[in-house]
């Protein structure tokens, strides 16, 4: 990317408040390169949603069109130079239109013939995925990044995997929530022994 | 100066030499004056002058709050009935400057207070306006008139029902962009049933519901109501009654102007429309309703003014309406409106003076039909358009070049092409042929933004040839210090300047630091500024302010860092008042 490539390296240490790893925007490597971070302060203040769970909901990533990557400019949340209001009446449009779309996906769980079906477009992120879905069959599943961290005593007998457009079938939770929407064609929920 | 005068009395009896006339005499010369700047010139010319234009100048404009301490400038200027302050840098509108950095408005207010108690106009622009300076507004000024606020920040819906219920002859309530806490107070309820002076009542910004019987009411009482822009909660039929009872309204903003398409609904709004005869200027967020767009149509013509920068109405229908507008001489529309509805506004509007057209998807791929094609077809149509925004995703020398041969009469040129250091799409070098054109032919330009790839050979260009530039906006351009060092030594009349993104370093800015006095400010951010070099110039320029603005996460103390720190915001402005003393944590004054 253009911008990458400008980036000299310079050796200042982030100066943002907050940490580029907890955004899931930032957490490909690509984003490390930025000098520095912006300052999501004024956005909060400004009164646009931004969360900074993985299950981000963020107006920033209300304002793409899905499904689409989540462009580098993202990143800068102060470029273009239009003003907060026109900002956010972009991403409540946006996020209206999104809600007009859906995506729904086939899921099946392992052991049973039947799948069900459910639209992505309804949920926040990977843990409203999980909820839904532990809810729908009623058993107890993880995924890829809680599956690092479980809580001792709580073992999930089921954990997600998806078929991407490639046809492969990979471990949720390693990609963005967006990412993952544009690439999601099935979701299969496989008993944890099998892995 | 005027050596002349005294000389040329006729008849024998003696004239008073003109520097003896008393002051009301000058007081009443000047008042014939309306410029700022010929009455600063005035001013310039002797003590007798001094004396008399300040003490008669009604008008004060204040461009950045701290250049001046508000005591000063109330002193100075004691008879001033109408004043405008402006605080944050602009920057701050697109969240560059944190939270809490200073610009309140309530040291001027309180100035204002003891000193002009005859104050009849306040415009805060960038500032924080607390509830507070609403209520002292509304018990301070008995002929309090008109108040606009914009970008303002700070106050809630409880501070405005002090004003409308306090200031008994208020004619403008102006709230532009603002936030405003609601608070769900009943400001509207507070006019009194008398009251009957509004002419402009401004509340877009305003998210809250506001009570529609009690609006209903004031507009149908106050005959001289010219100005009526409302928000968001006013639904279309509403908007429809509204007009009914104010059809004399020049200037009209819809809120949210959308509906499910009803045939009795439509009836009722183009008849409504069409009663209003003088209606001029119109503006609202318009979403996305085509079915609605032909009730306005007996008003297209009389059109000067259309405002759809928050409407996501596209295609046909917005064409068809555009192209009635035949007398438009401004307007704002969003991206959406696509290189051919670009040529039929050309092909329309040959009274255009102000065009701009922002992003309806900055953040996505871009599927929007908006190039320089757009921007190339108006500017060679439209002889009067002297003010441009553009914001695209494409440019070309070539566009830029016919432009600019097209419209040398270009006061404000502000192009956003919306990926950073993107060159000429055609050609792949840089734009700076086409922006050194740009400069070259429009020997008027105030008010320049360029973006695109740009080396520091464009900044030669700029400093050589844009003598009438006041401001300019850089940002992600250049390869040098040279870039910095070319505008700073040259653009005659540079007052601000804002830079973010940029390979300037600390040489230029202290080669050129006489030039800091002569401007308002210059802001930069994300350089390769270093704490050294802000220090000397500080030392240097002791009618500067330095600001430094740290990350707001730490607040480190300066005199701890090194000369090598990196800065990562600089804001310089002259100011006559000394460092100011309202600084947050994360900014230090060098």
């Amino acid at each position: 990317m253009l911008v990458m490539a400008e980036c000299k390296g310079r050796d200042r240490s982030p100066s943002s408040s907050m940490d580029s790893s907890t955004h899931p925007a930032l957490s490909t490597a690509s984003a490390a390169c930025w000098p520095t971070r912006p300052d999501l302060s004024t956005d909060l203040r400004l009164g646009l949603s931004l969360s900074t769970s993985l299950s981000s909901s963020s107006s920033l990533q209300a304002a793409e069109s899905i499904p689409s990557m989540p462009s580098r400019n993202q990143v800068l949340l102060s470029w273009p130079p239009i003003k907060p209001f026109l900002r956010s009446a972009l991403a409540a449009s946006a996020s209206r239109r999104r809600r007009q779309q859906t995506l729904f996906v086939k899921v099946y769980m392992e052991g049973l013939p039947i799948g069900r079906k459910l639209d992505l477009l309804l949920l926040d992120g990977y843990d409203s995925l999980l909820v839904k879905l532990c809810n729908m069959f009623k058993t107890p599943i993880t995924y890829a990044d809680v599956y690092q961290q479980q809580v001792p005593g709580v073992k999930a007998a089921h954990f997600l995997t998806y078929e991407d457009q490639d046809g492969d079938w990979m471990m949720v939770g390693d990609v963005p929530w967006n990412l993952f929407l544009t690439s999601v064609k099935k979701i299969r929920i496989t008993r944890t022994d099998k892995c | 100066m005027g050596r002349g005068v005294g000389s040329r009395s006729g008849g024998g009896a003696a004239q008073p030499p003109w520097h003896s006339l008393p002051d009301e005499v000058w007081e009443h010369a000047f008042s014939f004056l309306p410029a700022a700047a010929d009455r600063g010139a005035a001013a310039g010319a002797c003590r007798g002058w001094l004396r008399a234009e300040r003490r008669s100048r009604r008008r004060l404009a204040v461009a950045n709050c701290y250049a001046t301490s508000p005591r000063d400038a109330v002193e100075r200027f004691p008879s001033v009935r109408a004043a405008e302050v402006k605080g944050k840098p602009h920057f701050a509108d697109f969240g560059l400057v944190p939270p809490a950095w200073g610009a309140e408005a309530a040291p001027w207010v309180a100035a204002a207070a003891d000193g002009w108690p005859l104050l009849e106009e306040l415009s805060f622009k960038r500032m924080v306006v607390t509830d507070e300076c609403l209520e002292m507004i509304a018990a301070s000024f008995r002929n309090f008139q008109v108040l606009r606020l914009v970008s303002c920040e700070g106050f809630s819906t409880a501070g405005l029902a002090a004003i409308t219920e306090g200031c008994r002859n208020l004619r403008e309530l102006d709230l532009q962009e603002n936030y405003i806490e609601d608070c769900s107070s009943h400001w509207l309820s507070s006019f009194p049933e008398s009251f009957t002076s509004l002419e402009t009542l401004n509340f877009s910004c305003l998210d809250g519901e506001v009570n529609f019987a009690v609006l209903e009411r004031l507009v149908t009482r106050c005959h001289n109501l010219k100005t009526l822009k409302l928000n968001n909660a006013i639904p279309l039929d509403k908007v429809a009654s509204l007009l009914r009872k104010a059809p004399h309204i020049v200037e009209l903003g819809t809120g949210k102007f959308s509906a499910d398409y009803h045939p009795d609904l439509f009836a009722k709004l183009e008849a409504a429309f069409a009663g209003c005869k003088s209606l001029r200027r119109l503006s609202g967020a318009w979403d996305a309703v085509p079915d609605y767009l032909s009730a306005f149509y007996g008003v297209c013509e009389g059109l000067t003014s259309l405002n759809l920068s928050y409407a996501t109405v596209r295609g046909p229908e917005l064409i068809k309406f555009i192209s009635r507008c035949k007398n438009l001489q401004q307007l704002w529309v969003m991206d959406l409106i696509e290189d051919h509805g670009l040529a039929v506004v050309a092909s329309t509007c040959s009274k255009l003076q102000e065009l701009r057209v922002f992003p309806s998807d900055p953040f996505g791929a871009g599927q929007v039909l908006l190039t320089e094609r757009g921007l190339v077809d108006v500017s060679a149509s439209c002889p009067m358009l002297e003010s441009v925004l553009y914001f695209c995703r494409r440019m070309t020398n070539e566009a830029l070049i016919t432009i600019a041969k097209n419209r040398p009469n270009f006061t404000c040129f502000r192009l956003c092409i919306l990926e950073p250091r993107t060159p000429d799409y055609i050609t792949q070098q840089s734009l700076d042929a086409g922006f050194s054109a740009i400069v070259e032919s429009c020997k008027g330009l105030r008010r320049l933004s360029v973006s695109g790839l740009l080396t520091d050979l464009v900044f030669k260009s700029i400093g050589e040839h844009a003598d009438r530039l006041e401001m300019l906006s850089i940002a992600f351009a250049g390869n040098s210090d040279l870039g910095l060092h070319y505008i700073l030594s040259g653009c005659k009349s540079l007052k601000k300047l804002e830079i973010r993104d940029c390979p300037f370093g600390n040489k230029p800015l202290l080669a050129n630091a006489a030039k800091l006095e002569t401007m308002r400010s210059l802001w930069m951010s994300s350089c390769s500024l270093t704490l050294g070099a802000c220090r000397q110039l500080a030392q240097k320029m002791p009618r500067l302010t330095v600001e430094i603005m740290n990350d707001p996460g730490r607040a480190c103390p300066l005199d701890a860092l090194p000369d090598e720190s990196p800065v990562e915001k600089l804001y310089v402005y002259r100011t006559i008042a000394g460092p100011r003393s309202d600084t947050p944590d994360y900014v230090q004054i060098v």
